[in-house]
Order: C-alpha cells, then structure tokens, then sequence
C-alpha cells in the first residue's frame, strides 16, 4: 500500500514538467483570460464604462501593449527615438489598440469562442480561436511568448489572416516615410473617421 | 464596400464573347506582371532585406529583443510599396466610403429597421447556398476534391432538408463548413502574381489577379442567367444590401482603426486573400 503510494506520489512528481509544457500553459492561461471577458461581456448589470474598465483589467495581464508597440516600429524607427518619443508613442498606440479591441467586443458581444488547440512554433506559441457570431465565423490567431518573470503574454493577433502588428507596421512606415515623428503622433491623436 | 464577394454583371449574349477576348488579354497581362515581379507588395515574397541605419541605442537588451521577433516581421522596407494606380484608388476608395455614408448606411439601416437580423442571416444563406457552383468549381480547379464534395453535399442537403438553403443544416447538424473559393484565389493557386492594387466602384478593393477573376465567376454564378437584366441587377444590389446590412458596424469599427484608410484597405485586403490562397 505505502510503496503504491510513493509510486503513485512519484508518477505525479514526474508527471507534473510533461503535463506543464508550453502548450497547455498556454491553452490555460488564454483560455481563462478570454473566458473571463466573456464572462464580463454578458454581465449585463454593468455600466459600460464600468465593464470596459474590468476587461482592460483583464487583458492588461495578457498582452505585451509595451512590446507590442515596439515590434509595430520596428528596428528601423524604433532604436533611434528618443526616450520621451518612446513613451509618447507607445501610450498612444497603447490607448488606441485598447479602444479598438474594446469596440470589436461590442460587434461580437454574446458570442461563443472556439478554442483550438495551441501549436508551438519555435519559442512561442499561436493558439487559434474562432468567434461564433450568427452563422458567421471569425478566425482569431493569439500569438504568445514567454516573458522570464510574467509569464506568457499576446503580442499579436490574427484576424482572418491579417496580423494586427504587420498592419500597423505598413501604416506607421507609410506616415514615418513621408513625414516625422510628430506627424505620427498628431494621427495617433486625431484618428480619420472620427 | 465589401470587395470579399464577387459582381455579378450580366451581360447581353453577343458581348460575351469580347469578353472571354478580353479575358484572354488580361491573363496575358497579369502572367507578364508575374513573370517580371516587380511587385513589392505581394507578402509571399519576402521583400528585400535592407541595411538598416544602426542607432546609438543606449538600450543594449533592445537587439536582443527584435531579434527575437525577426523571423516574424520583416524590416520595414525603404521603397514606395509598388502601386501605379494610387491617384485613382484613392479617390475610388474616398467615394466608396462617401457612398457607404449616404447611401448604403441609411439604405441598411431602414432595411434592418424592417426586417429583423434573422431574417436577414437567413436571406444571406438562402444567396450563399444559390452561389455553390463558384465554390464547387473553384474547388475542383485548385485540386481540393474532398472540399468539392463536402460543398456537394452542403448543397444538396440545404437546397432540401434547410427549405432551399434558407436553413443550413448541413453545418448546424453535420459541422460540414462552406468553403469558400473563387477564380482570383484558383489564380492564385497556380501563381499568379496579385497584380496592381485596384478599387473597384461600388464594390471596394481588388487587383488585377482578382479583377480577371470575377469574370469567370459571374459565369458560374446563377444570377447571370436570369434573362432580364434588369432584374438580375436588382436581384444582386438587393443580395449586396443583405450583407452590408449585417456588417455595417464591421466597416465602421475597422474604418476607424485606419490612420490612412486606402493603404490600410488595400493592406488588409492583399493580405487577407494571401492567407485565404495559402489554405
């Protein structure tokens, strides 16, 4: 009895780096952040104001904003900026990027997620999900690295094929070659459309 | 405003065979366009890499961190993105959104007004199971028999069992997918290069590969058989207004993520047919 137990206690030990390799890392961590927007999404006693700030709580905790406003400059533009630029920029690219995937929420809301399983690719790690909205569906492609201490962390997304970084990217290139650093800022801060 | 889906244009019968010349021409152009690659756009072609300037970066982990991302993104490139027609797809995008604004938002709207969205979603399935013949051609040309026959199968089982494909039964109780395919990614599947940016009228983005495209797929399309013109024109501005109607706020919202609307339009677009090509 007692040696079954310490086989039993062994196997689980041993058991444990298997079953926490990256790939259910990641599934259980997006998962749980996404199953928790959705969760706030469909609590309908919320303000809005109110709910836009719980879930920008949650995926604060689940996308690289920081990083992921490096990568949409890139090491052509990115390195040469001044500290102040680089904070100026990546708090108004942050904000945007927040009120946007805030006002894709409100298109999709009530929605199912489908989750499938997370593929690793090199170091990182792409999960695909699609969103169930009427009878169309949306492709939705996380894709997650692994910080030291953080842990794993979105710094792009795919929707329908088309990566959010790779489309600032080509926009901000645009403005930087025809114009300066202050000309991105004004668009950044004065978006067409609205 | 939705360029993802195909015209249908009808046309007298003696003008058919122009265009079949017509065609044959432009194939011709966009096989030459392929052949010199001179397209900068296309993102299955990595662009070149260029030297880029080294900074005086005091942030010495920085190198590190790109690096880490490189194989993902490519460098930024210095040239112009190859775009001959950027004074004229400009301003087509410019009056495409003017006629969202004032025509098809309004139009919509008091359409949703009067018939509610499952009603709608039904009309747009009842359309997209009459346009099979795109899909299953498209299909059986690119070589994906086992999608041609799923798509077989959709239709037959709609066309019965979901009362003439208002209902989708197939998906809702068989998981069979629609897959879609056209001529422009048939095109695609055998290399042929995009071609040049163009927005169409009405329509929005498309390139040459894509425009060339459409052609045959109005063949294949039922709606061009019927004999009035004039109805099947109606027929098809009404099939276009269904589905704007359920994707008004789509547009707005991604209108809204554009610094620049046409390059990030003609972005989105270009990229997201290279990915639906690559499937």
């Amino acid at each position: 009895m007692k040696k079954a137990l310490i086989i039993f206690v062994s196997f689980l030990f041993f058991a444990q780096p298997a079953l926490a390799d990256d790939i259910t890392e990641v599934d259980v961590f997006l998962k749980g952040k996404l199953d928790h927007v959705m969760k706030i999404l469909q609590d309908k006693s919320l303000e809005k104001k109110e709910r836009n700030d719980k879930i920008i709580e949650v995926i604060d905790g689940a996308f690289d904003f920081s990083t992921m406003a490096k990568l949409t400059l890139g090491k052509k533009y990115w390195p040469g900026m001044t500290g102040a630029d680089r904070d100026r920029f990546t708090k108004l690219f942050v904000e945007r990027l927040k009120a946007s995937y805030l006002e894709k929420l409100d298109l999709y809301d009530n929605e199912k997620i489908i989750y499938r399983k997370p593929v690793q690719v090199k170091k990182k790690v792409r999960m695909m999900t699609e969103l169930v909205s009427g009878d169309n569906k949306i492709t939705m492609l996380y894709k997650l690295y692994k910080l030291k201490k953080a842990g794993w962390r979105v710094y792009d997304l795919e929707l329908e094929g088309v990566s959010l970084i790779t489309t600032y990217r080509s926009q901000f290139n645009e403005v930087l070659q025809n114009g300066t650093m202050n000309d991105l800022f004004a668009k950044l801060e004065r978006p067409e459309g609205l | 405003m939705n360029g993802f889906d195909l015209v249908d244009i009808t046309l007298p019968k003696n003008d058919r065979y122009n265009l079949l010349l017509l065609i044959a021409i432009l194939l011709l152009m966009v096989s030459c366009a392929g052949a010199k690659k001179p397209i900068l756009f296309d993102p299955m072609q990595p662009s070149p890499a260029i030297p880029l300037p080294v900074a005086q970066s005091q942030d010495i982990g920085l190198e590190d961190e790109f690096d880490d991302f490189s194989d993902e993104f490519e460098p930024l490139p210095d040239q112009k993105v190859y775009d001959p027609f950027s004074g004229y797809n400009r301003s087509m995008t410019s009056f495409n959104d003017k006629v969202f604004d004032w025509i098809i938002d309004p139009v919509s709207r008091g359409y949703n007004f009067i018939v509610p969205k499952g009603g709608r979603v039904a009309i747009n399935r009842f359309f997209k199971n009459l346009f099979f013949p795109i899909r299953f051609v498209n299909n059986v040309l690119q070589l994906k028999y086992d999608k041609a026959v799923i798509e077989t199968l959709r239709f037959t089982m709609n066309t019965t069992v979901g009362l003439l494909g208002f209902f989708d039964p197939a998906e809702s109780w068989l998981n069979l997918e629609a897959y879609p395919e056209d001529f422009g990614q048939t095109l695609g599947f055998y290399g042929f290069g995009s071609g040049p940016h163009i927005v169409l009228p009405f329509l929005g983005p498309s390139n040459l590969r894509d425009f060339v495209g459409l052609v045959p797929d109005i063949y294949a399309t039922p709606l061009t058989y019927i004999p009035d013109t004039g109805l099947a024109f109606g027929v098809e501005s009404y099939r276009r207004l269904n589905i704007a109607s359920l994707q008004l706020e789509e547009y707005k919202s991604l209108r809204r993520d554009a610094l620049d609307l046409y390059t990030f339009l003609r972005d989105a677009y270009e990229r997201n047919r290279t990915a639906k090509i690559k499937e």
